[in-house]
């Protein structure tokens, strides 16, 4: 594996000295801190030995230098009361760094969403009116870095064919699934497989690994090892808890207490688990009905139609709106299930460079200037499909740009909003309201509650025939489970207090801000809430809402900045709560994700790579939530200075030309989230 | 002309030394030497080889350099427009509605699907009349929607996971109810293992196009649901056809497919039979000892059984772990909710400890049987086993989507190319009457205190039209008195409206 190791750079010194701040850890670090990839390396394969001859369930989780902190019963991990009197706090994770004044009163739990009162740390997620959306430059690594990513992928696949070759005849027996017999051919063929057997499995230690409890801002790992090379996977029985950047939690609404979860409570009680069936096959319930409502409501659209699952809402209702004698423009980083459901309806695909407004329209222009393939004869409809924000890169739509387009082209526009719904917008009302366009301007509408909302499922909106339409011709009506009472009332509640509920008579209650029901983006009419669910004061007001949205806004600018600053390549819009950081290495990507579990404080992450990403662009990907506290992007920053310096990943011209010290950055948080 | 060649001559100096540099590279390149001497020896030999292998390599990396969102700009069916014309066809084009309204048959039928109001049960509240009625419209055989224990469990697993995974199975969002779940599943079907998907529906049409692909071969049941249609579809293998249910006519697809692989002399490719348990179409069920000896993949829903939502798959490890990467809706969605999880898995324990479950509702199906094989008036081409009772109006000839009639009609095997069986130009049906009186037999059995519907379907979607139909759904939360007393009720509207017609 090839990864430089370049002598410590005096940043790197500069940055184990002691500091003040890191004082927030009780625990000492047990080791020097690491100041290259071989040392690292040698230290690793040491603790891997140690783990391979011990093999006992109990010893500390395997492959840590530091020991990771878990409590010793299963209770604890999850029992929050229990859990806050340890006294330790040793990962830095259970307790809030400054502990909080009189004044302060929280109601969430800090391992779910963090306590964070400085009014200090919090932005608007606003796009400057009228000027133009910046283009989004890659930046690309020196050439030494492209060069030996490619060699990384060369020898990886050339030793995975010998291994193959090898393999196949001196020890048949693992292959026997891949080979024809007994007249069976084989379920799965050597060739297609050889990506999923002899690269990813080499990594397979950063994917799938179960988890228990919430996942909010920290997640509890159920820790394990391999003794043969990840094709098996032994649980120790040991837990580690840490810092969560990788759950898509936008908003933080991922809680097993406070006000969402009394009214799921509520709501199981009521309702059950379920409502047996499919929705026009007396599947459907009043809680349906009203949770349409008030999605309708929150995205501005006349109608709103929900579905059990996300995936499926792209893929079983894009062969309702489409058809053959059709055209779908497509975004080329368009999500899979838009794939599946353009796929599924027989319209004609045409894609576009992602984002690339000149692209598109010279596209349009051809398109609707040939019309269809040999017959010549105009498209029926043609459909523009686009994310409003996209998951791997961070970047946003240039929705100002499009709409313009919409109107001399006359195409129809379906916007997927499963990432930026909930997570862009002064009112968390997605990508529209971010750049304070009218969102009925867009035909089709289509988002998730899984990101924002701590839920599960999706919607999509539109005007009201639309919908009618939809719910009559796709496929979920009449043949797909309908969502379940808990759900539905996760979405009510977290919804509703993103919104805020409008009281009728202004004077009745002094703690919430009086609202007035009013033109989109307003809060909630009370009428739209079943008469069982009552919301607790902070959240029924939006104040709670509101903060989360500013909280959520502070901290990805913050993270994406100060990643900028340090030195690192990041893709994508700095508004996004997706940063990308470019690690190139297939090899470092492994040890990125290790390096970052290692720590005194463990962070998780989500490391992707071919083919969800193009081969040579290998990237972590950090999912910034508002139930992070400005010192958790503290310690991410911190993290990735140290690590970044290791596996020589800082290759980004900061902004201004100028690189800053991580103290510095940390300094002057507020100054860099809000610089523009 | 010596000036010219005075200021071209740094030119050849450089073109020469990068060619020295290049040779010089080249040679120090480990296994250049051979590729040298093959090069010359073969351009020795035949000089127009070394033009051909020169041509293909051109072609090649031309192939690769094409990009393949770009049109075929330069193919015979483009023309050549200028910006101007252009502009014109742009301001020229008017695109049709992206939806149609719905016409006022559509909306009459989407404003009589049932809504309950609360808890959906044996005897829910219906939004629409503000009565109790009896249920026999949603799925719930083994009763457990509103079992309290499921309940109990189900929140005691929100106050430790909160309600959203937030995250993929790959990306953290595998928790480990979702594994007890998986292992509850395997345990209670008898299988190596098992995978969940977090919608019934979805799970199917992303099981497919794991493992099947194209030039592999599907032969598939022409009675099999929506969901598989979409997922032969996705997965573009080849598929052939064999007669609903018809162990037979699937002997014969078989051979035929056999005999075509030999014809052509093709490699062993994959091939997949597909079939149900009980048909969703006509609740119909599959001879399975006889149609297999083992089953490689069992796909099933926890939404229906076991009254929770999402879907598994069944079935050895290798299947299993293979759709772990390869299953579309698995990767790409994120995982189904803790309490959900929990719930099915409570689910299945209830199952386990009280086996009296399946014995009521088996009573249950038995007794509705008795008194609606009576009837003149329709026919039922369900098993008499299956808890989803499929009732046709009967009109003589008899429907052909029964196994029986079907043999009678014809001799002649169908295509097994085509998912449309050979007797369908026999159907004499008229879907929108027969539609038309099945939902005055839903609404007079509503106003009697009775909840049916009408079977779904997605007339102009599906790949065969299949017959209206009203769906029962049985329930073991009934005793047999009380399913005797709203199957009469059926069996009453049915005679009513159908005696106003004729």
């Amino acid at each position: 594996m090839p990864s430089p190791s370049p002598s410590p750079s005096p940043m790197a010194i500069n940055i184990a000295s002691p500091s003040p701040t890191r004082s927030m850890f009780s625990k000492k670090r047990s080791k020097p801190p690491i100041a290259s990839a071989a040392s690292y390396l040698n230290a690793l394969s040491q603790a891997d030995a140690r783990a391979r001859t011990t093999r006992a369930p109990t010893a500390t989780p395997a492959l840590s230098l530091s020991s990771s902190i878990t409590s010793s019963s299963e209770d604890t991990v999850l029992n929050e009361s229990e859990h806050a009197y340890d006294p330790s706090n040793a990962d830095g994770l259970t307790h809030p760094a400054r502990p909080p004044t009189s004044e302060q009163v929280f109601t969430t739990v800090h391992t779910e969403f963090g306590h964070c009162a400085n009014d200090k740390f919090r932005l608007t997620s606003q796009h400057a009116l009228g000027e133009p959306l910046p283009e989004h430059v890659e930046q690309d690594p020196p050439y030494y870095i492209l060069l030996s990513t490619y060699i990384s992928y060369l020898i990886l696949i050339v030793i995975g064919h010998i291994r193959d070759f090898l393999g196949k005849r001196l020890s048949p027996k693992y292959y026997t699934h891949l080979v024809p017999r007994n007249g069976y051919a084989p379920l799965n063929s050597d060739f297609d497989s050889f990506y999923t057997r002899r690269l990813k499995t080499r990594m397979d230690e950063c994917f799938s690994q179960p988890v228990t409890g919430v996942a909010g801002r920290t997640i509890v790992l159920l820790d394990r090892i391999s003794p043969d090379y990840n094709h098996t996977h032994i649980f120790t029985g040991t837990r580690t808890r840490a810092l969560n950047i990788s759950s898509y939690n936008y908003l933080g609404f991922a809680q097993a207490r406070g006000g969402c979860a009394d009214a799921v409570e509520e709501s199981i009680i009521r309702y059950g688990v379920t409502t047996c069936g499919a929705r026009l096959e007396g599947g459907s319930s009043d809680l349906h009905t009203t949770t349409e409502a008030l999605v309708a409501e929150f995205v501005g659209m006349e109608d709103a139609l929900i579905s059990s699952m996300g995936f499926a809402t792209n893929s079983a209702y894009i062969p309702a709106l489409v058809g053959k004698g059709s055209l779908v423009i497509s975004d080329e980083l368009n999500h899979a299930s838009i794939r599946f459901g353009t796929r599924l309806s027989g319209a004609n695909v045409r894609m576009f460079k992602h984002n690339d407004m000149r692209n598109l329209e010279s596209l349009l222009r051809e398109v609707i200037s040939q019309g269809q393939p040999k017959t010549h004869r105009p498209w029926k409809k043609i459909l523009v499909v686009v994310e409003g924000l996209y998951s791997m890169e961070g970047t946003l739509v240039n929705l100002p740009v499009i709409l313009e387009l919409k109107k001399k082209y006359k195409f129809y526009l379906f916007v997927d909003e499963a990432h930026s719904i909930g997570a862009l917008g002064p009112h968390g009302r997605g990508v529209a309201d971010y750049f304070g366009i009218d969102p009925r301007s867009i035909d089709i509408l289509m988002g998730t509650f899984t990101k924002s909302f701590g839920a599960a499922g999706g919607y999509i909106a539109g005007n009201k025939a639309l919908i009618d339409r939809l719910r009559v011709r796709g496929h979920l009506g009449p043949y797909a489970e309908a969502m379940t009472p808990p759900v539905l009332t996760q979405v009510l509640a977290s919804m509703a207090s993103i919104m805020g509920v409008a009281v009728p008579s202004p004077a009745s209650d002094a703690v919430s801000n009086t609202l007035v029901p009013t033109a989109h983006p307003g809060p909630a009419s009370e009428s739209a809430l079943p008469s069982w669910l009552t919301l607790p004061p902070l959240l029924a007001s939006g104040i709670e809402g509101r903060s989360r949205l500013r909280r959520l806004a502070f901290n990805s600018r913050y993270l994406h900045r100060g990643l900028v600053k340090l030195g690192f390549i990041t893709y994508g819009h700095p508004a996004s709560p997706i940063v990308p950081l470019l690690l190139f290495n297939p090899g470092k990507m492994c040890m990125f994700h290790r390096m970052m579990l290692d720590r005194a404080t463990p962070i998780v992450v989500v490391v992707v790579a071919y083919p969800a990403t193009p081969l040579v662009t290998s990237r972590v990907r950090f999912c910034v939530s508002a139930a992070h506290t400005k010192e958790d992007v503290d310690t991410v920053l911190r993290a990735c200075d140290e690590i970044g310096d290791v596996l020589d990943l800082k290759h980004g011209k900061a902004e201004g030309g100028e690189r800053w010290s991580i103290e510095r950055i940390i300094a002057s948080a507020e100054e860099l989230a809000g610089s523009s | 002309m010596e000036s010219a060649s005075t200021n071209l001559e740094p030119l050849f100096a450089f073109l020469a030394k990068s060619l020295s540099t290049l040779e010089f590279a080249f040679n120090k390149l480990p296994g250049s030497a051979v590729i040298q001497r093959y090069v010359k020896s073969s351009h020795q030999n035949d000089p127009g080889r070394t033009l051909l292998e020169l041509i293909l390599v051109i072609f090649a990396i031309r192939t690769l350099l094409q990009s393949r969102t770009r049109a075929d700009r330069t193919g015979k069916h483009f023309i050549q427009f200028s910006d101007k014309e252009v502009d014109e066809l742009v301001d020229e084009w008017s695109p049709e509605p992206l939806g149609q309204p719905l016409s006022a048959r559509e909306q009459a039928e989407l404003a009589v699907v049932p809504i309950v109001a609360g808890p959906n049960g044996p005897r829910p509240k219906i939004a629409s009349t503000g009565k109790t009625a009896t249920n026999l419209a949603s799925l719930n055989f083994t009763g457990l929607a509103g079992n309290e224990n499921i309940k109990e469990r189900a929140v005691e697993t929100l106050r430790k996971y909160g309600l959203g995974s937030c995250g993929p199975p790959g990306f953290y969002g595998t928790l480990d109810v979702h594994m007890d779940l998986e292992r509850d599943i395997a345990d209670f079907l008898g299988t190596e293992a098992a995978i969940l998907y977090s919608q019934g529906f979805s799970t199917i049409s992303s099981v497919i196009p794991a493992f099947c692909k194209r030039g592999d071969i599907i032969v598939a049941d022409r009675g099999v649901s929506f969901a598989i249609h979409k997922g032969i579809q996705i997965s573009r293998s080849t598929v052939r056809w064999f007669d609903h249910n018809d162990l037979k006519s699937l002997e014969d697809v078989l051979e035929g497919v056999e005999k075509e692989r030999k014809k052509r002399r093709g490699p062993l490719t994959r091939r997949f039979i597909i079939t149900e348990g009980i048909f969703e179409k006509d609740g119909a069920m599959v001879d399975l000892p006889k149609l297999a000896e083992k089953v490689d993949m069992l796909v099933g829903s926890v939404a229906i059984g076991l009254s929770s939502s999402g879907g598994f798959c069944a079935g050895s490890q290798t299947v299993v772990d293979h759709q772990r990467i390869n299953g579309p809706s698995f990767v790409f969605s994120a995982s189904m909710p803790a309490l959900l999880s929990v719930s099915a898995s409570e689910g299945i324990n209830i199952l386990r400890s009280t086996p009296s479950i399946l014995t009521t509702l088996q009573d249950n199906v038995r007794a509705a049987r008795a008194i609606l094989d009576r009837v003149e008036c329709i026919t039922i081409p369900s098993h008499p086993a299956s808890p989803i009772i499929h009732m046709h109006i009967r009109a003589p000839p008899t429907s052909s989507l029964h196994p029986a009639s079907a043999a009678a009609a014809t001799t002649k095997p169908s295509n097994p190319t085509s998912p449309v069986p050979r007797d369908a130009s026999t159907w004499d049906w008229d879907i929108e009457t027969e539609e038309k009186i099945l939902q005055d037999v839903v609404e007079e059995a509503l106003v009697q205190g009775v909840m049916i519907t009408k079977a779904k379907r997605l007339r102009g979607q599906e790949t065969v039209e299949p017959r209206p139909s009203i769906r029962l759904a049985m329930t073991s939360a009934l005793t047999k008195k009380e399913t005797e007393k709203a199957v009469n009720v059926v069996k009453n509207a049915f005679i009513k409206v159908l005696g106003r017609k004729r």
